[in-house]
């Protein structure tokens, strides 16, 4: 099994507005892959989707080399899942919460839990009632990792959580994927902390995918250029312009370039323009970027 | 050493934890023997993915910088001469090219950057 997880042509319609078009994904097994994009770009419903909860119109989903929906029980037997709203019931203590979940999975590591509960500070007879979100946030991924899945599906895990439950959530992740090498597949805005986690990144974009690439790839290909002299149409670059803006009076432009390789600064050489400068854009700049460059009104761009 | 590693550079993660253990090894701070943290304790101090952590002691361990013991630890390993020096000389030419850069930058040519460096390091480098 090359993939964790395989989407192909998925589409769903609701209502004259949201759409899912035609997304294709790839999560390679044993990857921490950031799944991104804007509110209402459509991550949740994708990710419901191959968790079996949505029905789509059309496509194909492949998890751990099963097929959604028929094998679905085995699926669900084998990955653990955060949702973006908490699945747990505030009548139950954690304790109670715990049991009932392990009552589902033949692989529950009891005595793992237990000890991972102690280290996540939770208490087995605090009411879920009474707890705080991010005592719940902590709740959420010690049952998930609890089943120990060969795929974790993380929806927002770590969303309106302080920084040191937030920590607590991600260290949990990252010591599973160490001792096991499952596979991860996040969906967050904080992009930040994707970028320190993440080898590969998927931006979601208005129901399509428009960039799934390893990390580095990304972000290397991804730059804030300056140069002078440059034409209405520039000829032929070997990169994407996805935006062009005046800098000063002084015919120096800004273009924000994706696919760029340090190569390339020969094209503008050839070309007769000045190149003054490559600036290096981290993960957010780029998404940024990226997803401006795609609404109407930008200036220039392609 | 590892902690001003950074994320949101577009040199990947093992790229910069390498170059750290490279540069130690060149300067002396590492000796041959030393061992190096293990991939859960450096993941979990920088709070990154663990296969980073690996990648990073893979591609030293084919330079052969370190020696990667299964279940015992990495290890630092006797690196020749030549090796620490073309490594020092690696170091150096990325700072003076990053300098370079930065100079291009604010519109500073090489001969001021030159002059400059001429005084503060106290070293004559042009005729």
């Amino acid at each position: 099994m090359n993939n964790a997880l395989e989407i192909d042509g998925l589409g769903w319609r609701a209502g004259r507005f949201f759409e899912l078009r035609d997304l294709r994904l790839r999560v390679p097994r044993g990857s921490i892959y950031g799944f991104l994009g804007p509110n209402g770009s459509g991550k949740t419903t994708t990710i419901r989707m191959l968790m079996g909860m949505m029905k789509p119109d059309h496509g194909r989903i492949r998890v751990l080399d099963m097929d959604v929906p028929r094998d679905m029980p085995r699926i669900l037997a084998r990955v653990g899942y955060v949702p973006e709203r908490p699945h747990v019931y505030p009548a139950l203590t954690v304790g109670e919460q715990m049991r009932y979940h392990a009552s589902f999975f033949g692989k529950w590591d009891a005595g793992w839990a237990r000890e991972t509960m102690r280290r996540l500070e939770l208490e087995p007879d605090r009411r879920i009632s009474r707890m705080s979100k991010g005592e719940t946030g902590k709740l959420l991924i010690l049952l998930a990792l609890s089943q120990r899945p060969d795929l974790l599906v993380l929806d927002e895990p770590t969303d309106g959580l302080d920084p040191v439950v937030r920590r607590d959530v991600l260290t949990a992740v990252l010591d599973y994927v160490g001792e096991t090498n499952a596979t991860v597949f996040i969906s967050s805005h904080l992009v930040h902390e994707l970028e320190r986690i993440c080898d590969w990144v998927g931006v979601l974009d208005r129901g399509r995918l428009v960039v799934e690439l390893p990390m580095t790839q990304f972000k290397n290909g991804i730059k804030r250029i300056k140069v002078s002299g440059a034409p209405e149409t520039p000829v032929d670059p070997p990169f994407t312009i996805l935006s062009r803006q005046q800098t000063n009076g002084a015919g120096t432009e800004t273009w924000i370039v994706r696919g760029w390789q340090d190569s390339m600064k020969q094209y503008f050489d050839g070309v007769g323009l000045d190149l003054r400068d490559v600036v290096d854009l981290d993960l957010e700049e780029g998404f940024v970027e990226l997803l401006r460059s795609s609404r109407p009104g930008t200036p220039g761009g392609s | 050493m590892f902690d001003d590693v950074d994320p949101r550079s577009p040199t990947p993660l093992y790229e910069q934890i390498a170059a750290r253990v490279r540069v130690a090894v060149a300067s002396g701070d590492l000796a041959p023997g030393d061992s190096l943290p293990s991939v859960r304790a450096l993941a979990r101090q920088l709070r990154i993915n663990p296969a980073t952590v690996v990648q990073a002691y893979r591609d030293l361990a084919g330079d052969g910088f370190v020696d990667l013991r299964h279940g015992q630890g990495t290890f630092v390993q006797e690196v020749a001469q030549y090796v620490r020096d073309e490594e020092r000389e690696a170091q150096a030419t990325e700072i003076v090219r990053r300098a370079m850069q930065e100079a291009a930058r604010r519109g500073l040519g090489a001969d001021e950057l030159a002059r400059a460096f001429e005084r503060e390091a106290g070293v004559k480098i042009r005729e």
